[in-house]
């Protein structure tokens, strides 16, 4: 468990000083993993560093099982930082030490004894797929053999949190989801807290739990994934959507941008909404994504019928629908639904 | 004419030492040469090392940041890397008298090399340090190294095969302010180079130590070239 208490980290002094973090808040769970995403410069590593204590924090908490660990001395904060595995986003091994070696390091510092070392390090090679390269040098291992070997390490001491910075960055993406499924292998089995930065929001459905948008130094929005994917007034959501390039809808009809989660909608929405309708709904794009058992829907749809009945419909079934750019179009010239199309406008 | 003749024979004779003669002549001396360089070595990496580990890691994003400190232990590091070593060496002879209580002879060489020496090495490991990745340092910090440990596994480790390198020019830069030091009698190949080759004209212990340290540095940067290699696994596992 780890929470962070109104974080703020300012860079500088007096006029040139600079917010990079502002007041944040954020709890992460055993056995949960957060996603925190946000363009570059938004503060990300910056967060990162405040977390691991390598930087620190000008105010607020970094509490690590109940212990506020922000305002620790530097040698005490040195036996605190073990409650927190860093996997850093080049791995950043030693090049002149094998992958055992590289592992073994954080207990080497501790001063454990090398039978104890070697024992553990062999058992954090086997957790993470690699005992068959214990004794290979970095530049003889792949990326994601590299990640892996920073993940190890980041595990020697049983930390409590995981922390990893743009730990897939780089990677491609069947690397990606390797590593990925790796992070939640070991969340399951060792209960971690992670925090998991990265600024592509691709990996994010596939690893986290929930997420969390830093811009600008703030938490703009946090959420679980399934809330926050079938939020439609969520900028955070619909930037994790994968994008669709929906099909031409037939000429006369209108798009319609639908979503809707599993928890709330039968899974045959479509023909629902096209028997009240009246009309064929025709499907232009769609994905479905499962969650923690929860499927969360995302579609693009075209139909004929004016914008408020399409409204009306699609709310009855417990879908969230906003018309597309076509949608906005006809409802614009439809004058009978006028207060609706004002609406629709201020959608777009 | 006589006169002449045979001054033209001693000015032979002493200008082209014999060759059975010259082992007996540069044997010694480059004993003397080794002795130096060796002394001179020993005493740069101790005091040059932890030189360059103050400066590396005082600066901004060092370990241990003092702004004010490594303005300071920086501008003394350039003092005695601005000073060509001829005149350095005869800038600090009452120093090198008080030291060492002479001025010629290999006690005498090794103070002034040694002063040259050190901020020279520091500057090159300071580089080297600097080239370690700063995410590298971060690493071992979040591993829960203490300063002593990061720099020694984390920063010189990390440097090792640049530092060896570096460790090859610093030597090769010591032979050759052996030989300078040789003008002053600190004795070595140098001062034999100086004292027959330069003075007496003597063309066979020229050329003969010519290729003596041509041979030496040669030595030198094959078995620095070699040590980089052991020490850098990327070179030497290459299958
Ligand atoms: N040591 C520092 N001193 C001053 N400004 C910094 C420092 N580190 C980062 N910043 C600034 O903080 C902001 C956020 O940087 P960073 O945390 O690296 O963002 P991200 O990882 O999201 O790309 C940037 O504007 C950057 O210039
Ligand atoms: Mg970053």
């Amino acid at each position: 468990m780890i929470s962070l208490k109104n974080l703020t980290k300012v860079y500088g002094h007096g006029e040139q000083s600079l917010t990079v973090l502002d007041n944040l808040d954020v709890d992460v769970a055993n056995g949960e993993i957060l996603a925190i995403v946000g363009p570059s410069g938004a503060g990300k590593s910056t967060l990162a560093q405040c977390i691991n204590l390598l930087e620190r924090p000008t105010s607020g908490q970094v509490i690590v099982n109940g212990e506020d660990l922000a305002q620790l001395p530097e040698r005490k904060l040195r036996v605190a930082r073990r409650r927190i595995g860093t996997v850093f986003q080049s791995a950043s091994l030693l090049s002149r030490r094998t992958a055992a070696e590289n592992i073994a390091l954080p207990l080497q510092y501790l001063g454990v004894t090398p039978a104890e070392t070697k024992a553990r390090v062999g058992e954090l090679l086997e957790r993470v797929g690699l005992s068959h390269r214990a004794n290979h040098y970095p530049f003889e291992l792949s990326g994601g053999q590299l990640q892996r070997v920073g993940i190890a390490r980041a595990l020697a001491l049983r930390p409590a949190v995981l922390l990893s910075d743009e730990a897939t960055s780089g990677l491609d993406p069947e690397t990606t989801r390797s590593v990925v499924s790796l992070l939640r292998q070991l969340r399951d089995d060792l209960d971690l807290a992670v925090v998991f930065i990265t600024h592509e929001m691709d990996t994010v459905l596939h690893v986290a739990d929930s997420a969390a948008r830093l811009e600008n130094g703030r938490i703009t929005e946090q959420g679980s994934l399934v809330d926050l994917l079938t939020d439609h007034d969520s900028a955070l959501g619909r930037a994790l959507q994968p994008h669709l390039s929906p099909a031409e809808p037939e000429a006369g009809s209108s798009l319609w941008h639908v979503t809707y989660d599993s928890r709330k909608v039968p899974s045959d929405w479509l023909q629902l909404v096209s028997a009240e309708l009246g009309e064929p709904v025709a499907l232009l794009a769609a994905t479905i994504q499962s969650i923690d058992g929860t499927s969360t829907g995302n579609a693009t749809v075209g139909l004929r019928a004016p914008a408020h009945l399409a409204t009306a419909a699609f709310a009855r079934h417990g879908l969230r629908a906003i018309p597309g750019e076509l949608a906005i179009a006809n409802a614009a010239l439809d004058h009978s639904s006028d207060t609706r199309a004002t609406e629709d406008l201020q959608w777009a | 004419m006589g006169i002449n003749i045979s001054s033209a024979v001693q000015v032979h004779a002493l200008s082209d030492t014999a060759l059975a003669e010259l082992p007996s002549l540069l044997v010694p001396a480059l004993g003397e040469t080794l002795a130096m360089v060796g002394i001179v070595m020993l005493i740069v990496i101790v005091v040059g090392t932890p030189i360059a580990v103050a400066l590396h890691n005082m600066a901004p994003g060092g370990l241990f940041e003092r702004q004010g400190t490594y303005s300071v232990l920086s501008w003394i590091v350039n003092i005695g890397r601005s000073l060509p070593f001829l005149v350095l060496m005869a800038a600090i002879v009452p120093f090198t008298r008080f030291i060492t209580g002479t001025n010629i002879g290999i006690a005498a060489a090794v103070v002034p090399m040694s002063l040259a020496g050190i901020p020279f090495f520091a500057r090159l490991v300071e580089n080297c340090l600097r080239d370690v990745p700063l995410s590298v340092t971060a690493a071992a910090r979040a591993s829960g190294g203490s300063p002593l440990q990061i720099i020694r596994t984390a920063q010189l480790g990390e440097a090792v095969p640049a530092i060896l390198g570096g460790l090859t020019i610093n030597t090769i830069a010591m032979i050759e302010y052996s030989a300078i030091a040789g003008t002053i009698g600190a004795g070595g190949i140098g001062y034999v180079a100086v004292t027959y080759g330069y003075q007496r004209f003597d063309n066979t212990v020229m050329l003969a130590t010519v290729i003596l340290l041509i041979l030496m540095v040669t030595i030198v940067q094959l078995t620095g070239d070699a040590l980089v290699r052991a020490a850098t696994p990327h070179l030497s596992r290459r299958k």
